[in-house]
């Protein structure tokens, strides 16, 4: 901690402000990249995501371990962004932020932006 | 905060239900709240086995968004003297019921799952239960995946039936490690012999075998089959080895809570 206030002295509220626009412009440009490698994978064709999917046992079962962790951490959740997700798996937050991207464009989740915020949530339109 | 325990097994007739009833009662008997459930929705049992032959509304009610899961539990305390408080939620038994639960779709089957994993904030967080207990059918099926994805601890009941052995070691591998699930193996109906002559016996091979912790071993009792699963043995036949082995799962269920 000592060092990061003593950084702090050093650079100056405004230049924080400035590091810290930076970053949030990077994680957004993070996010669009990692859509774009999606894309990619997908021969460039340009992809919708997939018809809502219900995003049961059977399926969680037959997925990737990787996605598996990252889709039960939202079924637990509820509605979460990928930093939430991230601090429950220990994984970065650009790697949950990847993976919660693949699972929309798979059907499996929802995702909602909110001012700055992008939430991932199971589709619940249907729960009566 | 309380815990999710889902009781399951790879076969039928391993004896899920008497061990899940009985720990339920032995947990009651330390002066917890309990909530035990009734998932299994292919084959009911507890509405028979509690002698409950109506109720308001079922689990399946609740799984079906027709009502909350006040209205499906039924208090029995009564029914456990000197202790903390029993509550059942039962599986519809009717023919009619079970018909219908086999028919839901994979979209169904995710909302149940929503519900159930729902019951921790209602359940453990707001009324205050230590403990619920799941019940499950045996075998990979829909409500008892869902039972154990909401779960924090697996109960697998095993006998030393070969078929059993293998089809457990199996689900260890494929199912729980897969949903990171916290497990325990209680091996039940253990009939001594050559190779097994004592618990101790039994807690090793097991051990080895499945690569888990053993949370207990329950010879092949002849009052437990005679009584055709109708006695609370832990209530009814307090001085029963049966009784005495619940009690121990129960203060180990409670040491690993902690």
């Amino acid at each position: 901690m000592g060092m990061v206030v003593s950084k702090r002295g050093v650079l100056g509220k405004k230049h924080i402000r400035m590091l810290e626009k930076i970053k949030e412009s990077l994680e957004k440009l993070n996010e669009k990249i990692e859509i774009i490698i999606e894309l990619q994978k997908h021969g460039g064709r340009e992809i919708q995501p997939l018809p809502e999917t219900p995003l049961d046992v059977m399926t969680l079962l037959s997925m990737p371990d990787h996605l598996r962790k990252t889709a039960m951490t939202v079924c637990r959740l509820g509605r979460a962004t990928a930093e939430e997700v991230a601090q429950q798996t220990h994984r970065a937050r650009a790697v949950e932020s990847a993976y919660l991207n693949q699972l929309v464009i798979m059907g499996y989740l929802k995702k909602e932006r909110k001012g700055r915020k992008a939430y991932f949530y199971v589709e619940k339109e249907n729960q009566g | 905060m309380g815990k999710v325990i889902a009781v399951h097994s790879y076969k039928g007739g391993t004896g899920k239900t008497v061990l899940s009833i009985n720990l339920a009662a032995a947990l009651v008997k330390h002066g917890k709240k309990i909530c035990l459930m009734d998932l299994d929705f292919r084959a009911p049992s507890l509405s028979t086995l509690l002698k409950i032959e109506k109720a308001d509304y079922w689990l399946n009610d609740y799984l079906n968004g027709i009502c909350g899961i006040d209205n499906v539990l039924i208090d029995l305390t009564e029914r456990i003297r000197d202790g903390g408080k029993l509550f059942v939620g039962l599986a519809n038994p009717t023919t009619e019921a079970i018909r219908d639960i086999s028919a839901k779709d994979r979209k169904w089957e995710m909302r149940a799952l929503g519900r159930l994993l729902s019951l921790r904030n209602t359940l453990l967080n707001d009324k205050g239960f230590d403990y619920l207990i799941f019940d499950t059918s045996p075998g990979l099926q829909y409500s008892s995946i869902n039972a154990i994805v909401s779960a924090d601890l697996a109960i697998v009941a095993s006998t030393l039936d070969k078929s059993d052995v293998e089809g457990t070691k199996r689900m260890l591998k494929e199912l729980y490690d897969l949903f990171e699930k916290k497990t325990r193996i209680v091996t039940n109906k253990v009939l001594y012999g050559e190779n097994i002559k004592s618990v101790k016996d039994v807690r090793s091979q097991m051990e080895e075998l499945y690569g888990v912790p053993i949370l207990g071993v329950i010879p092949c009792f002849c009052d437990v089959s005679r009584a055709k699963g109708t006695l609370i043995f832990v209530e009814d036949k307090p001085d029963h080895p049966f009784t005495k082995i619940m009690d121990e799962i129960a203060t180990e269920l409670e040491k690993m809570k902690e």
